[in-house]
């Protein structure tokens, strides 16, 4: 019994005794002399370290994707204890899947910043527990069957990466990261007060329990039918905001520019697909009645608009970026949109949950690659930011940018790498569902966004640099480039065989009544 | 449902006009006869000095958080003490893993000087 519940949750347990222990291990090490600042003073205990601590995270991080990965062959179901955890957390295939995307996604980030943080001289260590505890909520939030557990797990999951985005001590980084705390705030109090409306309407807190009592008020005119409605909407646009999909992403291009990039990586892919996990689950749970999953009177259109807003407005944004690190946060809002076509895909076809699922681990393995492909082009003082200063970058550094080309192309979905069958599996999940309208859209959206993507390559590959410019040059640093091997081999394993992968996914569903 | 809030509402009613009544109409009928004593900002004691706005220590923040973060374990503790008994074992070795966390969080503190006022 008492077995059952610890190895089920060891992934959670693992991320956060993991982070309490680099807690300790950043405040008593022994600070490196590299990092003593130039009066010779020690600034900061984890001065200097962030090699070492960030290896240790991604080292825990990567223990708890394997734990997640043994969990998923035992079979969440068949250790009965996890009973026993519901339904404050359910611990469901669903819920795995999920785990395992978020420990690698961190894992990947954390690698990153070893590089990134010691290459920038940003000698702030806390990155690492802050994102193991933010991957905790990240993992809780997955979980999360009770509207208290979802928003602790929420604000657990923001609160380490409202600190992670203004780790920089720039202005530039200051103002990112407060105005995602200000708006990340706003839409958790509106959700907050979603949440209290579905408590008022129906007096239960657990999802299961909302969606019962939803079916059971009905075609009612009463005073609950309505409130219900409100707290939909309310719950909707507080999601909306953590996903960054249009018109709630107005916080997501400077959020991500001002990060310290391994943190923009983060905020792209866990904080990302955690968001969309609970929305899968709170949209399907405890909004899976037959009337607000109809077309006529419920969610799903509100979420189609979303999803083409999203598509269409940060694609055609993207092109018109000049900095490559904005151009990569308006892909992301873009890729919302993609996986949001999925979420609405789920009223009609059950294969849908799978989808986005697979759609999620594609994504990650691309961006996270993506962004640390980003951080080898550049180093202290000479960053890559503007496509400009990728210009022959090609030359310079061959393998950086190959990595980089790998990395965009799957982002695009050309096949045969790793995002293009996440995207064919939404679209036909799309096409199952007869959405039409939705995949015509959304296959549009990707021609367009294939220009910016490639517009990158063409940067590194064919053109000169401007006399005279400052050039970006391509740090060293094992981290990053073990960080990337590790992303590079799973985009195009995924591309390659993604049908294991893909019938895990198929059964990973959130078990709707 | 909605009756049991009228009297609410007509005590929200009734004080926002008594308050308005004294607020304008003092302003509207009372006798104006301003002296430099008059127009200063109500305070007792001595009079003000300097400006308001004061800038104060950051360590005040800090010591405001610290303050928050152990405050509501005892929030935590409370409840627990009151079924201690019912919640038996498993209730203790949660209450203990829950205080581990928090020790580390006070040699985290310490270790970083969170602690010392003079540096």
């Amino acid at each position: 019994m008492t077995f059952d519940v610890v190895y089920g949750l060891s992934p959670l347990l693992v991320v956060a005794l993991g982070a309490l222990l680099l807690m300790l291990a950043e405040a008593f090490g022994k600070p490196n002399p590299q990092g003593l600042a130039p009066t010779g003073e020690v600034s900061d205990a984890g001065a200097g370290r962030a090699g070492e601590l960030g290896m240790g995270a991604a080292v825990v991080l990567f223990v708890g994707a394997a734990l997640s990965l043994g969990v998923w062959l035992a079979g969440p179901d068949n250790l009965v204890g996890l009973e026993l955890t519901r339904p404050y957390l359910i611990w469901d295939r669903f819920t795995v899947f999920v785990c395992f995307t978020l420990c690698l996604g961190g894992g990947l980030s954390c690698l990153l910043a070893g590089g990134y943080l010691t290459e920038h001289e940003i000698d702030r260590a806390e990155f690492f527990p802050l994102v193991l505890f933010s991957t905790v909520g990240a993992m809780a939030l997955a979980a999360a069957g009770e509207l208290l557990t979802l928003f602790v797990a929420l604000e657990t999951m923001s609160l380490g990466v409202y600190a992670l985005v203004g780790l920089r001590r720039t202005p530039r980084s200051s103002e990112a990261a407060l105005k995602y705390f200000l708006l990340g705030s706003f839409a958790a109090a509106l959700m907050l007060f979603g949440a209290a409306l579905l408590y008022g309407a129906t007096g239960r807190t657990d999802l299961a329990g909302i969606g019962q009592a939803i079916a059971a008020i009905g075609q009612g005119e009463g005073p609950g039918a309505a409130q219900v409605l409100i707290a939909l909407v309310l719950v909707v646009v507080g999601l909306a905001f953590k996903v960054s999909a249009v018109p709630f992403h107005m916080w997501t291009p400077d959020a991500y520019e001002g990060a310290p990039t391994p943190a923009t990586s983060y905020m792209a892919v866990a904080v990302k697909t955690a968001a969309f996990a609970v929305m899968v689950r709170v949209l399907l749970i405890a909004f899976g009645d037959e009337r607000l999953t109809s077309w006529a009177s419920g969610w799903p259109p509100v979420l189609a608009t979303l999803a083409v807003a999203s598509m269409t407005v940060a694609n055609l944004v993207a092109g018109r970026q000049s900095s490559v690190k904005r151009m990569l946060a308006y892909s992301s809002i873009a890729h919302a949109g993609y996986a949001l076509v999925a979420v609405v895909a789920t009223i009609r076809s059950p294969a849908a949950e799978g989808s986005i699922l697979f759609y999620l681990l594609t994504y990650t393995v691309s961006t996270a690659g993506a962004f640390g492909a980003l951080i080898l082009c550049g180093s202290r003082g000479k960053e890559a930011v503007s496509y400009e200063d990728l210009a022959g970058i090609a030359k310079r550094h061959p393998a950086a940018a190959m990595a980089f080309s790998l990395f965009l192309l799957s982002l695009a979905g050309v096949p045969p790498t790793a995002g293009f069958f996440g995207k064919l599996y939404v679209f036909q999940a799309a096409i199952d569902a007869e959405l039409y309208v939705l995949t015509v859209v959304g296959l549009l959206n990707s021609l367009v966004g294939a220009y910016y993507y490639l517009r990158v390559i063409v940067f590194m590959y064919m053109r000169e640099p401007a006399p005279g410019a400052t050039l970006a040059v391509p740090m060293r640093s094992g981290y990053v480039a073990s960080a990337l091997v590790i992303a590079a081999v799973l985009v195009i394993a995924l591309g390659v065989l993604p049908n294991v992968t893909l019938e895990w996914a198929a059964i990973a569903t959130v078990g709707r009544s | 449902m909605l009756e049991t809030y009228l009297p609410m509402l007509f005590i929200f009613v009734i004080a926002l006009t008594i308050g308005a009544v004294m607020f304008f109409g003092g302003q509207l009928i009372g006798p104006k006869n301003p002296t430099p004593e008059k127009m200063m900002p109500f305070e007792c004691g001595n009079d003000s000095q300097g400006t308001a706005g004061v800038r104060l220590n950051v360590k005040f923040y800090l010591t405001a958080i610290l303050f928050v973060v152990f405050d509501i374990e005892v929030v935590f503790i409370y409840p627990w003490a009151a079924l201690f008994k019912s919640l038996g074992w498993t209730g203790f070795a949660t209450m203990l893993a829950f205080i581990a966390a928090l020790l580390i969080a006070l040699a985290y503190c310490w270790k970083k000087g969170a602690l010392e006022w003079e540096s």
